[in-house]
């Protein structure tokens, strides 16, 4: 008994919070937010253009993996060769 | 508040993520004055508010082209207003402890009822308001997310941080909390009379 009591007292509650008014900032105010939120949303960013890419998991799976392999291998080979050209081999040093 | 179903929501998104400035609209509209009224009886000052809110637009902007297809923008608006309302605390809490001295100077909040107080309509309303302002934050924030803004308890327990078992309870402790207050809070008539003699 007191539970359900209780509850309705706070199903009251909970109405009464429904009740409570709504306010509003001022239409100037909410008018050059709106401006201002326009603008930003009209002028994309460059950036922003390949964010898509940054963001997304091609970029982070594949293309950054592969560059960086890509470098590591130039660099091996570079080191082989320089070395090699020091014995003698593949030309003078 | 018509509430909006999960296909219009989905559509509105997709829409945001392309910069529609339609659909922007859209969802300001309907939630300008909701996140204002959150924020409003949360810092309890209409300037800050006004900043705050803001700011929760203009993170919304910058970040349409990252929102999720399945993004809740009730639970996302929310969340970025409640994560600014906390930050805003805490920053004034740390600026009134390092400057003690300069408390006195201010007053603390009148005992009579604000001018807010005095612009809502009806006796009922102005007790749970005066009842509000007397709860904690955190139970202020579940109270009216839940009671007033009609957030489900899994949506209000995504934008407090707390899962949804944690959040029922705090709910049930904030639900009685209040029940107590509105019966503590004098008739909000009496202190008027009281300050206007």
């Amino acid at each position: 008994m007191t539970v359900d009591l209780d509850d309705q007292q706070d199903d009251e509650v909970l109405a009464s919070l429904a009740r409570l008014r709504t306010c509003d900032v001022s239409q100037r105010r909410s008018h050059q937010l709106r401006r201002r939120c326009h603008a930003m949303l009209q002028a994309e960013p460059p950036a922003n253009r390949w964010a898509w890419m940054v963001d997304g998991a091609p970029f982070r799976r594949v293309i950054v993996p592969a560059l960086g392999s890509a470098w590591c291998l130039a660099y091996l080979v570079e080191i082989i060769r320089r070395t090699a050209a020091i014995y003698g081999y593949f030309g003078t040093p | 508040m018509t509430p909006m179903g999960p296909d219009d929501e989905r559509a509105l998104v997709a829409r945001l993520r392309a910069g529609d400035t339609g659909a922007f609209d859209e969802v300001y509209d309907e939630y300008r004055p909701r996140v204002f009224a959150f924020l409003l009886r949360m810092t309890r000052s209409r300037t800050v508010a006004e900043d705050l809110l803001d700011e929760v637009w203009l993170r919304l902007v910058r970040h349409t082209t990252r929102l999720l297809p399945d993004t809740r923008l009730a639970a996302w608006l929310f969340t970025v207003a409640r994560n600014l309302y906390w930050s805003h605390r805490r920053d004034a809490l740390l600026e009134e402890s390092s400057v003690p001295e300069l408390l006195t100077l201010w007053p603390s909040p009148p005992p009579w009822p604000s001018p807010f107080d005095l612009a809502v309509a009806g006796e009922l309303e102005r007790r749970v308001e005066r009842a509000l302002l007397t709860l904690s934050p955190q139970y202020r924030e579940v109270v009216l997310l839940v009671g007033h803004e009609g957030l489900t308890p899994t949506d209000a327990a995504v934008v407090c941080g707390i899962s949804p078992e944690a959040l029922r309870q705090r709910l049930s402790r904030a639900r009685a909390a209040l029940a107590e207050k509105l019966r503590e809070t004098p008739a909000v008539a009496a202190l008027t009379k009281g300050f206007a003699t």
